[in-house]
């Protein structure tokens, strides 16, 4: 069994809410399967007989392709557990005898990938009757998972961020996180945040500087000085009295510092190993006590910790090297900062130590003498760290927020020394001795002993104040025709409302208007980038299903989806969809993903589209042309809200109220109302913006100002002048769409109708003869040529179709233009006569477009087109869109 | 000629409203010579520092301060207008200068106008040993000197971006503290305050400068912006490098991913070795290397500040031009003698350097560095170049733009975005141009000194962005001057302040407090613990006690006041400190205050001390009276004149201005004052009416008023004692002033209840001081103790004579003279009423103490 096609979809899909794996398994030979069974069962390692036996109990999976599927699924999930992943049960379905679609969660992409590469491996191994090192496998997996998953620190704010319906993503392998969309964003850096200063940040690395400014507010800390030679050290130690501590002035995680010296001796050793580290030194008064560490967010103590150095307790029969290892065999004891505890250490500062307390890593220390390995108390030399959180004396608390407001902090850890936290400093004579930029919440959210806090929570209540979850309205459009054109309509209105407005189409990704990308821009990699640009207050996304099927949503919540049409479908036959019914459902994924405040956008007249209200968690809206539509009606007498034209003017209708929003015949898209199609598109806008709380003042002035011209939306229905003649641009290339056009075409006035078309070669045969006989039953002429790219199927197939839809009796008027596009373009236009009507179904669009352009300017005295670059149309300026 | 002492005096102070060095420079046997006696001195001196020909000095005209030398000038004059030139020559222009003679023959105070203490004195110094040298006739190497001192200067002042951004504050009124040795400046006080290291400010955060850093991550995320940077990727090895070169198509540019400044940055690569030699020298920097796709052009650096593009500048290549006689090297030395190039950030132009880069760029125009070019020839040394054109009012706005969306989707508010273009003023699509890089704490050199064009008011531009316009930087600052009472006033205008929802800072002789918080019980009526309240974040209202001789010895620091309230100039406080030789300077001191009170400020003055009336003349901005006479002239005429005055009528505290009356505060209804063991005797009436004109300037409501009258009165710091029917207060009445103001005081509260004194010698009285507080005890107590110390000072030694009525008691220290009290208690008697008047803080604190301990009962 082989993986065929493994697509990783990244948000909100077909099949559920959660990130998942979708893999098509094959099976790949008639291999029988029942050996391999009986194998496996021998060779698969105890953690994982669990998994096994749940697919061998349900009998009729085993000893089949479909068993052998189930098995593969499950070891994926088995994996990504073991490695250290919360998931939920694969599913597998059959796709026919020997094709199955696995589905199985991941949380770390990439170690999803891993485990479905294990499992299929493993397989592979066992029939082959080749050993594998299962244990050290999911060793491995795990590893990799502890170094490409978030740290617990920044795992912690992610899901008090999620916990709050705050969005997040990570923006790089580290732990740089963006919670929040668009200019709502903000950004995290494991205890760092978009506010934390950099000033304040080389301030807190500047010890000195930190303690003079502690000092002038009246905090406590341990007076000291810098000091130049291992002399001047000893002789400020004495200035200042023993003991006294030594350390570099830069730094940080305790590298470098020696405690509690008195003699001359230490101190001079002490400024050594300080000046090894940065070439400044200070010396300072030793404060006695424990060293605690305070944690304040946003002006508050949010933890606090007793922080301990690490020890290892003798029992009179292991020397001090066993007993630091029998110490790091627990298992809470990591080799990076992911655990709740690190390993001990015997290095040079370790073995230092043990030297001073008259020791080697060979002795023996008697039973239960405790052997302190390090002075400092860093969990990420080996401490441990107890919660202390809630004795901490309040006015303790108020001088540590004093000196992170005063370093200019908004998150601060806080060193202290005192004998007792629950006694104001002044009392115990403690002191603060550090500001820590970016401190570890390590200790607070998994400390070794005591109550974890909730500091992820902290961190996102300091950066998002109650209420706020960092969202920005997202609009959503699906469906088979007007997507684009709906999609931009929707962006004007909303960029008339004062909003800098991202958007997504077909045509590329637009922000505030300045275009970004080109190309088909409607899947969720455009999405999620407008979600992460910074300037970005509204977005307006087109779907399209390709995206949705390759990799899922890339929002997890919208504000309004709406849904154009489904209409005869378009795109059948591929990525698994092969009736409408299908395809409806794949459009329904965004109004699955409607948020409870949130609205659909409907279209009345589609029964596939009206069954989706069903799916909505918010309120929907319905929207027609036609005012008595019995779908309408009832939303109505529900008290629903509606949007129709009734009397020659797009009404908004909610419950009994109707509210007139603008006469048609101030609405240039629809050419006074003449372009029932882009009637629809405005009605579907009006209910978006609606839904967005525009005024309907707001939506009238947008959609009485939006226009599609060549420039602002190149292949949506623009009309040009040639010679008298019309020629209309136009993308649309599905059944929809063809109906949509002629329906327009035909009320405007023409001598003739003409058509360059050519079918896309990935449609299903039926498609393809069935827009050919749409075609051959309304134009005149018809000028056909072969696509470029004819899509996997062999060259003349797609005009053979073609010809095929025709019918005998109309084939005398299609012209077949081999040598592609542009040269039928060229010819259909050449052949226009004054009153002839063109449809051009341009496919290449922008090459297409500039060539009409050029052919146009030639010899061609209009004055509306004679300025380079921009083509006008005859009546008025007609801009539109059928796809 | 020796200097005995330097004073350094921050802020304004009795001479200026400004900085000033003040050496006391003792001339030794020159007292007798003027400049004119010296031979050849003033030859050598106008030699050396021809430049003083501008010192218009006393004469007014050009050349007037060597007329005066001439015509034979005392050497501390000298000393003054050489240490303003040395100063001067170095870069750091200053104009004011004084010299003074002390009460001490040969001695003079020499006062210069300071921007950089430590500069200052050297300069002070340097100025003294070149006098010394011209009388002599010995060698001084003026220039060497000179440059030593600039080097110094640079030192010590702020780097140019920084103070760029400080002097824009300055221009707009913004005042600052520089709150480190280098360039960490806070500028604004207290709450107000904002900081800035350079070009950082206090709103750019420390993860968009990460971003900033991490070339990859910015590329990604600009590219989602659609601020397209060059193609590129990270590269493992020489050979990945290659190939990555291939991939993006040659040629390509090799640098280090975190590359700051071009160091180890290859540009403009056709071929393998090239490629592969640049990835060794990128390599070196040791944080990975990137290869990029080479755009074509020449770099450009655009400022963006918060939502714009402030300034951009362009420049060429680094480049010398052959002329067929010198190899490239000794081209290279050639260019690094300009003036213009150096090391320092200061200077427009850095200094050539032909390192592998520029070898290896040698070796590619078919040159090494030993080879000559020919005339002409341009030959390129390094590829990024010194930007030294402004381009500002060029820069296209769609590329200003995309440097705005840059800066902002790295997340900084500052920002430099190098930016490569044929030419800036066409937009980069048409161009193949390309922004390459985002820089976190841009230099500003390139903006604020083009060597062409335009230098751009890039401060400014930051300082707008940090303190929007209207906005000031400041906490309003009230200072509290005068002999006496101003500890209680400055305590009670705190109260009031407090009472209406400000954080107050207050730094006084009691202590150091903001809000409820005391920071200090010291004296803290000290320039230094008036810093600490400007640093302090969170203090939104200051109150400083500002002590006469503090001002005299340190400056005040705050560059101006809101309100200056001056209690009275009373007599006898610090006279016999060194050349505090008479009232004036003390008056001055107490104005220091009055002088720099804002143009809408107010000195609120004492109308019934005429010395302090007239302090009105010195006010820039209006001022406010306050008297216990309401027929009072000085009122009368002010009120007349449109003025306010705030007056006693009756038990009334009244504020008048114009016609308009408005009674603030009855102390007759304030129960407390009459509860008070010693009533509501004339000290406490006088210090509340001066509090309560101060309250009311400050526009605070007569409920907060007496909320802080109230207040303040229950923590008086003076504390009366009662055992077995004695009453004992300790309290500070260290000069006669207050001595005087006490014994009038008891005199109406006690009436006939026998009066006993403990006074301790104040180590600054002269002799008609003490003689003047001997009267004063001989006329109000029955019997005096005085407690002298070891250190008092020699002009009141003879004590016994001056007090010839009192016991002197001479101990070390006043714990000693503890047991005085103890003995004077004993024989008392029952209703006797005895005035502890320790000189000092330690002393009352000890006293309280101590009378605690005995478990006497205090009274308030």
């Amino acid at each position: 069994m082989k993986a065929d096609n493994i697509r990783t979809l990244r948000g909100p899909n077909r099949w559920s809410d959660d990130t998942l794996l979708e893999v098509i398994a094959v099976a790949d030979s008639d291999l029988a399967t029942p050996a391999t069974f009986g194998r496996l069962r021998g060779s698969i390692p105890k953690e994982l007989a669990d998994v096994t036996q749940a697919v061998w109990d349900r009998s009729e999976a085993t000893d089949s392709y479909h068993g052998e599927a189930c098995l593969v699924a499950e070891l994926t999930a088995a994996f990504q557990r073991l490695a250290g992943c919360e998931i939920g049960k694969p599913t597998v379905h059959t796709l026919d005898s020997r094709n199955f679609r696995i589905l199985v969660q991941y949380q770390e992409e990439e170690v999803g990938r891993r485990a479905l590469a294990l499992a299929f491996d493993l397989l592979v191994a066992v029939r082959e009757d080749r050993q594998v090192d299962l244990a050290a496998a999911i060793r491995e997996l795990r590893k990799f998972n502890q170094s490409v998953r978030l740290g617990p620190s920044t795992g912690a704010i992610v899901r008090a961020a999620e916990a709050r319906g705050i969005p997040t993503r990570r923006l790089t392998e580290g732990s740089l996180v963006m919670l929040g969309y668009g200019s709502r964003q903000r950004r995290i850096w494991a205890a760092e945040t978009d506010r934390t200063s950099a000033i304040a940040e080389s301030i807190a690395q500047d010890k000195e500087l930190t303690k003079s400014l502690l000092g002038a507010i009246g905090v406590p800390v341990p007076e000291g000085r810098s000091v130049e030679s291992a002399e001047e050290a000893w002789t400020a130690a004495q200035e200042i009295g023993v003991p006294v501590v030594v350390k570099p002035r830069k730094g940080n995680q305790g590298r470098g510092v020696s405690v509690r010296l008195t003699t001359r001796e230490a101190v001079m050793a002490a400024y050594e190993i300080a000046v090894a580290h940065d070439g400044e030194v200070m010396v300072e008064r030793q404060v006695e006590g424990c060293d605690f560490r305070l944690l304040v967010i946003g002006g508050r103590l949010i933890a606090a910790a007793r922080r301990e150095p690490p020890t290892v307790m003798g029992d009179g029969k292991h020397t001090i090297t066993e007993l630091v290892d029998i110490e790091n065999q627990d298992p809470r004891r990591g080799e990076d900062h992911a655990t709740s505890l690190s390993k001990l250490r015997l290095d040079a500062i370790g073995r230092e130590m043990l030297a001073e307390q008259g020791l080697t890593v060979e002795s023996i220390p008697e039973a239960s003498k405790v052997v302190v390995l390090r002075r400092n108390a860093n969990l990420s030399t080996g401490g441990s760290a107890v919660d202390v959180t809630d004795e901490v004396h309040p006015l303790v608390a108020e001088r540590a927020i004093d000196a992170a407001a005063m370093v200019g902090l908004d998150v601060a850890g806080i060193d202290v020394i005192t004998s007792r936290i629950d006694q104001p400093l002044d009392i115990t004579r403690g002191a603060i001795v550090e500001v820590n930029a970016a401190p570890g919440l390590r200790m607070h959210i998994e400390p070794s002993e005591g109550t974890p806090r909730p500091v992820g929570e902290a961190m996102v209540n300091s950066i998002f104040p109650h209420g706020e979850n960092g969202r920005i309205p997202i609009v959503a459009v699906t469906g088979t025709n007007g997507k684009t054109t709906t999609t931009r309509c929707v962006a004007h209105l909303l960029q008339m409302s004062g909003r800098r407005v991202g958007m997504t189409c077909t045509d590329g990704i637009y922000v505030e208007n300045r275009r970004l990308d080109t190309g088909d821009c409607s899947g969720p990699k455009s999405a999620r980038a407008v979600l992460g640009n910074p300037r970005v207050d509204a977005a307006v996304l087109e779907t399209a299903r390709g995206g949705m099927l390759r990799e899922g949503l890339g929002f997890d919540w919208c504000d309004v989806a709406i849904v154009t049409n489904v209409g005869e479908g378009d795109h059948l036959g591929m990525g698994g969809i092969h009736t409408v019914e299908e395809l409806a459902k794949v459009k329904a994924m965004p109004i699955r993903r409607v948020s409870a405040q949130g609205a659909a956008v409907l279209n009345a007249d589609d029964p596939l589209v009206v069954e989706m209200a069903k799916l909505c968690r918010g309120s929907v809206i319905f929207f027609s042309r036609h005012p008595e539509s019995p779908v309408l009606v009832s939303h109505r007498n529900k008290g629903g809200k509606t949007v129709t034209v009734r009397d020659g003017a797009i009404v908004l209708g909610v419950g009994r109220e109707e509210r007139k929003v603008a006469r048609l015949t101030d609405l240039p898209l629809t050419l006074g109302g003449k372009i029932g199609f882009q009637v629809d598109n405005l009605l579907a806008a009006v209910a978006a913006g609606h839904a967005l709380g525009l005024s309907i003042d707001g939506i009238r002035t947008g959609i009485e100002t939006f226009m599609n011209d060549l420039k602002t939306v190149p292949g949506r229905f623009n009309v040009v002048a040639h010679r008298g003649a019309t020629i209309i641009l136009d993308y649309g290339h599905n059944s929809s769409a063809l109906v949509a056009l002629s329906e327009a075409i035909e009320k405007m006035p023409h001598r003739k109708r003409k058509i360059v078309y050519t079918a896309a070669g990935d449609r299903r045969d039926e498609d393809i003869r069935r827009q050919a006989k749409l075609i051959g039953d309304f134009f005149h002429e018809i000028y056909i040529y072969e696509d470029q790219c004819t899509r996997g199927r062999p060259d003349g197939e797609v005009m053979q179709l073609m010809r095929e839809g025709f019918g005998a009796d109309r084939r005398e008027r299609v012209v077949l233009q081999e040598s592609g596009e542009l040269a039928a373009i060229g010819a259909a236009i050449a052949s226009l006569h004054s009153g002839d009507l063109l449809l051009c179904q341009v496919d290449q669009v922008e090459l297409a477009l500039d060539y009409v352009t050029s052919l146009c300017r030639q010899g061609d005295g209009h004055p509306a087109a004679s300025h380079p670059g921009k083509v006008k149309s005859t009546a008025a300026v007609l801009p539109a869109t059928a796809s | 000629m020796h200097i005995r002492k330097i004073l350094t005096l921050v802020g304004p102070n009795i001479w200026a409203n400004y900085s000033v060095l003040e050496a006391w420079l003792d001339l030794d046997h020159y007292d007798t010579k003027p400049s004119s006696t010296l031979p050849g001195f003033v030859d050598r001196l106008t030699a050396w520092l021809p430049s003083m020909i501008e010192h218009r000095c006393s004469e007014g005209v050009r050349g007037g301060f060597f007329m005066r030398l001439r015509d034979g000038t005392w050497l501390g004059h000298v000393l003054e207008h050489v240490t303003l030139e040395l100063q001067s020559l170095a870069h750091l222009p200053v104009g004011y200068g004084r010299t003074r003679e002390t009460s001490e023959r040969g001695v003079y105070r020499v006062v210069v106008e300071c921007l950089e203490p430590t500069f200052a004195e050297a300069c002070l110094r340097t100025g003294r040993e070149l006098i010394l040298a011209a009388i002599d006739d010995t060698p001084f190497d003026v220039k060497a000197n000179l440059r030593r001192l600039r080097e110094l200067a640079d030192q010590v002042c702020l780097g140019p971006s920084t103070q760029a951004i400080v002097s824009a504050a300055k221009a707009r009124g913004i005042p600052h503290v520089r709150i480190s040795h280098g360039n960490l400046v806070q500028l604004g006080y207290g709450k107000a305050q904002r900081r800035i290291w350079a070009a950082e400010t206090a709103q750019t955060c420390a993860l968009a400068e990460s971003i900033a850093q991490d070339k990859e991550l910015t590329r990604q995320l600009l590219y989602s912006v659609g601020v397209a940077m060059p193609a590129g990727r990270a590269a493992e090895d020489r050979e990945d490098a290659w190939d990555a070169a291939e991939e993006l198509g040659l040629p390509v540019v090799v640098k280090p991913q975190d590359a700051n400044h071009g160091r180890g940055v290859s540009i403009c690569l056709e071929d393998r070795d090239a490629v592969m030699t640049a990835f060794d020298i990128a390599s070196r920097e040791g944080s990975g290397v990137l290869v990029e796709r080479f755009v074509s052009g020449t770099q450009h650096r655009v400022l963006v500040v918060g939502n714009q593009a402030v300034a951009a500048s362009g420049g060429e290549a680094e480049h010398v031009i052959g002329d067929d006689t010198h190899t490239v090297e000794e081209l290279v030395a050639q260019a690094n003698q300009d003036p213009n190039r150096g090391e320092d950030s200061a200077q427009p132009l850095t200094t050539l350097v032909l390192d592998d880069i520029s070898l290896e760029l040698l070796r590619r125009q078919g040159l090494d560095k030993t080879a000559i070019p020919a005339t002409g020839r341009k030959v390129i040394i390094h590829y990024n170049g010194d930007l030294t054109v402004d381009e500002t009012e060029r820069l296209h706005p769609d590329t200003a733009a995309s440097c705005v969306i840059a800066a902002q989707t790295v997340g900084l508010d500052v920002a430099g975005i190098d930016v490569i273009a044929e030419d800036i003023a066409r937009p980069l699509e048409a161009q193949d141009g390309a922004i390459i890089e985002v820089n976190a704490s841009p230099g500003l050199v390139m903006h604020l000194k083009p060597l062409v064009g335009k230098p751009r008011p890039v401060g400014e531009a930051i300082l707008n962005h940090l303190f929007p316009i209207g906005e000031t930087g400041r906490v309003p600052l009230l200072a509290v001057s005068g002999t006496n009472g101003k500890t209680a006033v400055a305590s009670l205008i705190s109260a009031m302040w407090s009472a209406s929802s400000r954080t107050v800072g207050e730094a006084s002789s009691r202590g150091l407090r903001v809000g409820s918080r005391v920071l200090s019980n010291a004296d803290c009526a000290t320039a230094a613990s008036v810093r600490r309240l400007l640093v302090n974040p969170f203090v939104d209202a200051m109150v400083v006690e500002t002590d006469e001789i503090r001002v005299i010895r340190e400056g005040v620091l705050f560059d101006r006041c809101e309100v200056a309230v001056v209690t009275n100039l009373g007599s006898g406080d610090h006279m016999a400190e060194q050349y505090v030789d008479d009232r004036t300077l003390i008056g001055k001191a107490i104005r220091t205050p009055v002088d720099v009170v804002a143009l809408d400020g107010c000195a609120v003055l004492n109308a019934d001390d005429p010395d302090v009336a007239t302090m009105a003349e010195k006010c820039r901005g209006r001022t406010v009276y306050f008297t216990k006479s309401p027929t009072s002239e000085v009122a009368r005429k002010h009120l007349e004149a449109g003025g306010q005055v705030v007056f006693l009528e009756g038990s009334t505290i009244v504020a008048q201005e114009k016609r308009q009356r408005r009674a603030i505060v009855d102390l007759g209804d304030m129960d407390f004052l009459h509860d008070r063991p010693l009533g509501a005797h004339a000290i406490v009436v006088e210090n509340v009416l001066a509090a309560t004109a101060g309250g009311v300037v400050l526009g605070l409501t007569p409920t907060s008023i007496r909320a802080g009258i109230q207040a303040a009165l229950a923590e008086t710091e003076d504390a009366l004692f009662e055992t077995n029917g004695r009453r004992l207060l300790v309290t500070s009445a260290r000069n006669p002033s207050a001595f005087a103001a006490w014994g009038s005081a008891l005199g109406d509260v006690l009436g006939q209840a026998k009066r006993h004194a403990i006074l301790e010698v104040a180590t600054d009285w002269r002799p008609e001081d003490a003689k003047e507080m001997s009267r004063l005890a001989a006329e109000n107590f029955a019997s005096l103790t005085l407690v002298v110390h070891d250190d008092a000072p020699p002009t009141v030694q003879n004590l016994s004579e001056i007090f010839e009525h009192a016991k002197l008691a001479r101990e070390n220290a006043l714990s000693a003279a503890i047991d005085r009290i103890e003995r004077i208690i004993g024989a008392a008697g029952t209703s006797d009423f005895i005035f502890v008047a320790p000189s000092k803080r330690s002393g009352k604190d000890l006293a309280n103490e101590h009378c605690t301990k005995r478990n006497m009962v205090r009274l308030s």
